[in-house]
């Protein structure tokens, strides 16, 4: 995709999480590397706000080797819910490694742990990569529940959260509870943005 | 007396019979804490974080200034500390301050001359007078029996448990100091004592369990019973880490 495909790209998701509190992705996976591309760049060009990145879709490892610098900053910590029950045991400062992507409460506790610790002063922001590959290791309704539970809770704290779901895995019930739980959806095209 | 000074009395005494376990989403399931006084039954099965909760149980209450003691009979101390240390919560200082003192019963029946494996009727009176006395002098606040399974196993006869838990409960209410009791239970059983009575001594039951998820064991915590609160009595996750100790968090009901 060109810069200027991302940029559009940044500039619509960008506006449609400042303004609403939970926002929902849906795509196609050819454009899911864009995506996280134009993320990464509006949380670099926002440092004044946090951001807690959940990974299930690729490990945490493997996305700083993809994006390099651009997902370092100071304003984003990672939980990686994939690299331990692969087998990687690897410790870093910035990243919080889960043993299981179905132990989902632990997720949860992970999130609020890290929001705590940043304190009250700062604009918080959540990111679910993604939402569809929770389905991979869990049950539908379990994840309903979860990400259900967690627009609660993150309402409740004003934390604003955008969920990724990648179509190719998604399911009926998933894709109805991101249209139902969702502020905002934004549903990207290959062909067009 | 104005409306507000009543007020403030209130508060006062409100603070001074709960009894917070400092694990905030276990105090708000417990409406603020144990009610001071109780004896509560804690629950599990081999690594289900007995030990952990009473630690951090001593620990916390140390930190607001109330002084407490754990007797082990299941490891030794220098075991439990070395397991501890892995914790903030465990500071080595509000041992050595005498906040916390931790006691090895084994050692406490050798320098009685009891026999440390079996005990008779007379040995568990001794040692149950030996327990209140350090309990008074020291003037604790909480106190923890780690575990109470592994003390009745020295005992002979049903009739001597039976005997031996009821006195304790009588002089642990008389104390009034907030204690912890463990309790060993197999796996996945729904079973709060080995011997069937310890649970009636108790005013509440912490229930420490697992739940199997696509073959992934998630740790739960619920409370069953609590005597002079109203408790809530749903399933959680519980979390055991270094750096919080432990935590909770509601669990998710999966249907699979």
């Amino acid at each position: 995709m060109t810069n200027t495909l991302i940029d559009g790209l940044k500039e619509r998701v960008s506006n449609a999480i400042t303004i609403n509190q939970s926002v929902g992705v849906i795509l196609p996976g050819n454009n899911y590397s864009d995506l996280i591309q134009a993320l990464f760049e509006h949380i670099k060009s926002n440092h004044e706000d946090v951001w807690v990145y959940v990974t299930i879709t690729r490990p945490y490892e493997t996305i700083v080797k993809q994006f390099g610098d651009i997902c370092c900053g100071g304003n984003i910590k990672f939980i990686d819910c994939i690299s331990r029950a692969a087998g990687l045991s690897k410790v870093d400062t910035n990243c919080i490694f889960i043993e299981s992507p179905a132990h989902l409460e632990k997720i949860i506790m992970e999130i609020m742990g890290v929001f705590k610790d940043m304190g009250d002063k700062v604009q918080k922001y959540l990111l679910i990569d993604s939402l569809s590959s929770l389905l991979i290791y869990n049950d539908a309704q379990l994840v309903t529940e979860f990400f259900t539970h967690l627009i609660n809770i993150t309402r409740l704290k004003d934390i604003h959260s955008a969920a990724i779901a990648i179509e190719e895995e998604m399911n009926d019930n998933i894709n109805k509870m991101i249209y139902l739980r969702s502020d905002k959806i934004i549903k990207l095209r290959e062909s067009f943005i | 007396m104005s409306d507000g000074i009543v007020i403030s009395e209130e508060k006062t005494t409100e603070e001074n019979v709960v009894c917070k376990t400092g694990i905030d989403e276990l105090d708000l399931q417990l409406d603020g804490g144990i009610p001071v006084g109780n004896t509560v039954l804690v629950v599990g099965s081999s690594g289900s974080g007995k030990t952990t909760m009473c630690m951090q149980f001593l620990a916390n209450g140390a930190r607001q200034g109330e002084r407490g003691v754990f007797f082990t009979i299941t490891e030794p101390l220098f075991k439990l500390t070395k397991n501890m240390q892995g914790f903030n919560f465990y500071d080595k200082k509000l041992i050595e301050s005498g906040m916390i003192n931790l006691i090895d019963l084994r050692i406490i029946s050798e320098r009685l001359g009891l026999d440390t494996e079996k005990y008779t009727v007379e040995d568990a009176s001794a040692l149950l007078e030996v327990l209140k006395d350090i309990a008074d002098e020291l003037n604790v606040k909480r106190l923890v029996i780690d575990s109470i399974t592994a003390l009745c196993y020295r005992l002979q006869t049903k009739e001597m448990i039976r005997d031996f838990i009821f006195k304790l409960g009588s002089s642990l209410a008389a104390m009034n100091c907030t204690t912890f009791l463990t309790s060993e239970v197999p796996p996945n059983e729904v079973k709060y004592s080995q011997y069937d009575i310890e649970e009636f001594i108790a005013d509440g039951i912490i229930f420490l369990g697992d739940v199997d998820r696509s073959g992934d064991l998630i740790r739960t915590l619920q409370l069953i019973k609590m005597r002079g609160t109203t408790h809530s009595r749903i399933k959680s996750a519980m979390s055991i880490s270094s750096k919080n100790g432990i935590e909770l968090t509601p669990l998710l009901k999966s249907r699979a």
